[in-house]
């Protein structure tokens, strides 16, 4: 089990954002999270990826328990995540994006002493722009390289986003609404890359309200509503699960 | 890193300059260049705004100047007391406003706070510091030179290739830092710290690091400017001299490798070029400063980067 979650609970004053929540997410597979907005679902991920302290509860990720654990901390052990309202460096192009989201990657590099990079930056300068490359083509963005990040599309600063959390070569990716705002187009575009993001053999965990979408994707998913997981399961189990579509729907009215 | 060549015509002023007057202009230009580079390094590099530095120059000539003469060293080993002291320093402060994570005005306001308290220790511990009087500085730095062996900086020509070669050190090391994986993590910071964070950058590490870095230059300075001048007072530490390090670097360039250097230059000669009583000389000084950032928000360094790129482009 790469990460697993434990009576995760977050309560904001009186609200309880996120109430005792447990699941597993294996290596290799996408999960999917949804439920209608104010579920938690944001709060959730942000949980899980170190921005907000849980309340109660534990998060393992092997093993290890990194809940309450610092952004960067979650970061640096393999846990990335994007946000809903693309975040963005401003002012850079979009290659100066990646590049400046490489620290991660560059960590990494091995034979590679960092005073020796203070001095004479080249050699692994070269293997990171490599890298950046990668991440651009890989969401379809190398032709938008040289723009500035300011002259791209909503759905192109999406997959910015996601191209810079690629940079950081995440063993867990997670994914905040990727479709959220995007046209039919853009979807599509994105349904390749999350599809190229699996090849790659990256585990996902996409949360998101457009329930269609997600079922295309996910291996498995879990529904989420006022903050309790009400449904978890194969895609299309959950989907028929009457609680689910009670709170999709509302309740129905059977004579 | 090709900009640094600019810096060589300024070696060789000295064969064409014979004025003395102008070349104690431009040591205070250096000298200046080198607090307003270091602040560079933690506002236009990691976007803290602090206002911290003029003290740390303030405490740079205090304690080299208090150890050489308690401990009985020289002044190089005097500035490593206070290098230790100055880390020390901003290790603490910096600790404090990070961990409550002071951003922008706060954190201005806090190291403002900080560095008053370091000013009133300087103006109030009279009998360490000789108070409102200031210190008189009779000793000089001393070099080992090859050929001459060590002899004691105190001609203007001297001073002025000790402070040109200190300011050159300086700007090296600022370039090559913020090409580094350092100054990558401080843009990171400056442009947006929460997604810095979630990329994996220490954001607390790095902003210490900036701020220390900063500080330590800024002590460098304010040892040399002390034993330049020869004399030591509280109003090191004033507001008015870190206000006066942030004008030159809005005015040269903020985040860019010699923009401090160029509005040191021409925030430190214009005055003297100017023969304006001095109160109207204050009032001229701070029209030119707000009329240069509303029309060139980059600075100068910014606007002539503009054209040439444009140039570029264009052919």
């Amino acid at each position: 089990m790469l990460l697993k979650v434990e009576n995760l609970t977050k309560r904001f004053g009186g609200l309880v954002a996120v109430s005792d929540i447990s699941f597993g997410i294996e290596k290799g597979q996408i999960i999917g999270i949804f439920g209608p907005n104010g579920s938690g679902k944001t709060t959730l991920l942000s949980l899980l990826a170190g921005l907000l302290p849980p309340t109660a509860g534990r998060v393992l990720w092997k093993g290890q328990d990194i809940a309450g654990a610092k952004p960067n901390v979650i970061a640096s052990l393999g846990v990335i995540k994007t946000f809903q309202n693309p975040q963005l460096f401003s002012e850079l192009s979009v290659f100066e994006h990646v590049m400046i989201a490489s620290f991660l990657a560059f960590t990494r590099i091995k034979d590679h002493s960092r005073l020796s990079s203070f001095l004479a930056p080249g050699k692994g300068e070269a293997v990171l722009r490599a890298r950046a490359e990668k991440a651009l083509t890989l969401c379809r963005l190398q032709g938008a390289s040289d723009k500035s990040a300011a002259e791209l599309s909503y759905g192109e600063e999406k997959m910015l986003g996601v191209a810079m959390a690629m940079m950081c070569e995440p063993e867990l990716l997670l994914l905040d609404e990727p479709a959220s705002g995007l046209g039919n187009d853009e979807i599509h575009n994105l349904e390749n890359v999350l599809r190229d993001l699996r090849a790659h053999g990256t585990t996902l965990c996409i949360i998101d309200h457009k329930v269609a979408f997600l079922a295309k994707f996910a291996d498995h998913a879990i529904a989420l509503q006022q903050g309790c997981k009400i449904a978890e399961g194969r895609p299309h189990d959950v989907l028929a699960d009457p609680g689910v579509v009670t709170a999709y729907l509302g309740r129905s009215h059977h004579a | 890193m090709k900009t640094l060549w600019l810096l060589i015509p300024l070696y060789l002023v000295p064969l064409v300059v014979k004025s003395d007057m102008i070349l104690t202009v431009l040591i205070f230009t250096f000298l200046l260049s080198m607090l307003a580079v270091g602040f560079n390094i933690v506002f236009g590099g990691a976007g803290q705004l602090t206002m911290f530095h003029a003290a740390a120059f303030g405490i740079g000539s205090y304690v080299t100047f208090l150890s050489m003469q308690h401990l009985g060293i020289s002044f190089w080993l005097g500035y490593l007391v206070a290098v230790v002291i100055i880390v020390l320093v901003s290790i603490v402060i910096g600790w404090i406003c990070f961990k409550f994570r002071l951003k922008e005005f706060y954190f201005a306001v806090v190291t403002m706070a900080f560095a008053e308290l370091c000013r009133l220790v300087a103006l109030n511990w009279t009998s360490v510091t000789n108070g409102t009087l200031g210190m008189l500085v009779l000793d000089k730095p001393t070099l080992w030179l090859p050929g001459s062996g060590i002899v004691k900086i105190e001609q203007t020509l001297p001073w002025y290739f000790l402070t040109l070669v200190s300011l050159t050190g300086v700007v090296i090391f600022s370039a090559l830092l913020m090409r580094s994986w350092i100054g990558r993590n401080f843009s990171a910071i400056r442009l947006n710290e929460d997604l810095a964070q979630t990329l994996g950058i220490d954001t607390f590490r790095y902003k210490l690091l900036a701020f220390t870095i900063s500080n330590v230059i800024a002590s460098f300075a304010g040892a040399l400017y002390g034993f330049y001048t020869g004399y030591i007072e509280p109003s090191y530490l004033s507001v008015t001299q870190s206000l006066d390090a942030i004008a030159m670097v809005l005015l040269g360039g903020v985040s860019t490798i010699l923009g401090p250097v160029v509005g040191a230059l021409v925030l430190t000669s214009l005055p003297h070029m100017i023969e304006l009583p001095a109160e109207l000389r204050v009032g001229v000084y701070g029209m030119i400063l707000i009329l240069v950032i509303l029309v060139m928000p980059l600075g100068i360094v910014g606007l002539v980067a503009g054209f040439f790129k444009r140039r570029t482009h264009a052919s």
